[in-house]
């Protein structure tokens, strides 16, 4: 990895070990940032629809509150997937 | 046509759960045994609650029964348009103008008949596009020209001022009705089957609401062929063809009125329709009058309507699935109540009712 950034950047001056291995740390970070915010992204498109029926049931009947919650919720599992990908890159 | 986003996935969790507080084909069974009174009590009972207690001290017996679904027909159908945006408002909408085309029947018929805009007004039902405000305004016009003129601005205006002419050449209503009917049926198909710039679409919801659609419109054109051929009048079949069907081309139609198993044959041969109304073909063959054929016809289009709901959940599908079993609904609540009546026996009104 720092050998390959060390090629891409030799257009450049030189770098020190030390500033290329922050340079990688920093790219996977900002990765794993991105791929948190789009998990985020389709989490929040997903509970758009899914929260649009929870409420039309819930307006039908009141009983639909808790599971028509449960169901809304759901797709933020995939967000919490997702922050894994921030322990292992991190 | 409205811009904006859909909401289909709301209005499919409140129309289902609307969908199942039917009356279940038990309930029905309770009914027949019941006179008109007790049947109102039984509504009482059930989700009419409101409109029995709110009618129950102008009207009695049948007509409260009979006024009682009329406003629940229109209140449920009237929170289907509140509830729909964008496109999913348009194809709803498509479908229930045919109550803006009953209603303005109705007022039409009213003002040929000199009857008292009172009575015209208790059967409406205002479950279509037009509001409150103008209904109310054509109630309170005195001549059919008047009453045309307050729809101007609406898809019924141009063909209905044509006709117009020609019912005062005539003085026959035939006209008038054919041509709301006829905007009604050209309006429904419009820009879908075929979207201005493209083809017509092959795949998914929007294309099964066509086939919905002509499905309706071919039934309507077998329908009214039948009846054309029983009642014998010399009529041209041609001038009830509605166009936009797959299954009778005008031709088609006049070769087929008078022949009751070339018609039958004609659907079962069909491959859009053969396979899936098998049975209800074969009730079609055995059914020896044209209440059961009709029936029978009712009952199949509700079976396609469900099956498209169960195959695409979040579309205009499970909307179309409950209009339809909500009108079957209170058609078989008012043929119980209206059969109790004149005192058919429980088989007799169990054949007019449309059971699954």
């Amino acid at each position: 990895m720092i050998e390959a950034l060390d090629i891409v950047l030799q257009n450049g001056e030189a770098m020190s070990p030390e500033a290329a291995e922050n340079l990688s740390v920093g790219y996977a970070e900002a990765a794993a940032a991105i791929a948190v915010g789009l998990a985020a992204l389709a989490a929040g498109y997903a509970e758009r629809g899914i929260g649009a029926a929870a409420v039309g049931a819930i307006a039908e009947d009141d009983d639909m509150f808790v599971p028509g919650l449960i169901m809304t919720v759901l797709p933020e599992t995939l967000v919490i997937l997702a922050l894994v990908v921030v322990f292992i890159v991190g | 046509m409205s811009l904006g986003a859909s909401n289909p996935e709301y209005v499919n969790a409140r129309v289902r759960s609307r969908r199942a507080s039917l009356f279940a084909d038990e309930d029905y069974r309770k009914l027949i045994r019941m006179g008109p009174s007790e049947i109102a009590r039984f509504m009482e009972e059930t989700e009419y609650e409101r409109e029995i207690n709110a009618l129950g001290t102008r009207f009695s017996g049948v007509d409260l029964i009979e006024y009682a679904l009329n406003r629940n027909l229109a209140k449920h159908f009237d929170d289907l348009l509140d509830w729909s945006e964008g496109r999913l408002y348009d194809l709803v909408s498509r479908y229930l103008r045919k109550f803006d085309v009953m209603n303005l029947k109705t007022v039409i018929r009213g003002i040929y008949t000199e009857t008292d805009p009172e009575e015209v007004q208790t059967d409406l039902i205002r479950a279509g596009e037009l509001d409150n405000r103008t209904i109310d305004r054509l109630l309170e016009v005195d001549t059919i020209e008047d009453a045309i003129e307050v729809v101007s601005g609406t898809i019924f205006y141009e063909s209905l001022s044509a006709a117009h002419e020609e019912y005062e050449e005539t003085g026959a209503l035939v006209p008038l009705e054919n041509a709301l009917d006829r905007e009604f049926y050209e309006h429904l198909l419009e820009d879908v089957s075929r979207p201005p710039g493209r083809t017509q679409p092959q795949e998914g919801p929007e294309a099964r609401y066509i086939e919905f659609l002509q499905a309706e419109i071919d039934f309507r054109n077998a329908r009214n062929a039948l009846r054309l051929a029983r009642s014998g009048a010399d009529l041209d079949p041609a001038a009830y063809y509605i166009e936009g069907g797959v299954l009778f081309d005008a031709s088609d139609l006049n070769r087929l009125v008078g022949d009751y198993d070339a018609l039958v044959d004609h659907i079962a041969e069909n491959k859009r329709y053969g396979d899936r109304l098998s049975g209800a073909l074969g009730r079609l063959r055995e059914a020896d009058s044209l209440i059961q054929f009709e029936h029978a016809l009712d009952a199949a289009l509700l079976q396609y309507a469900d099956t498209l709901s169960s195959i695409y959940p979040a579309s205009v599908s499970a909307v179309l699935s409950y209009i339809l079993a909500k009108e079957r609904e209170v058609e078989n609540i008012r043929a119980i109540a209206r059969g109790r009546e004149v005192g058919l026996s429980e088989s007799e009104i169990e054949e007019e009712l449309v059971i699954l």
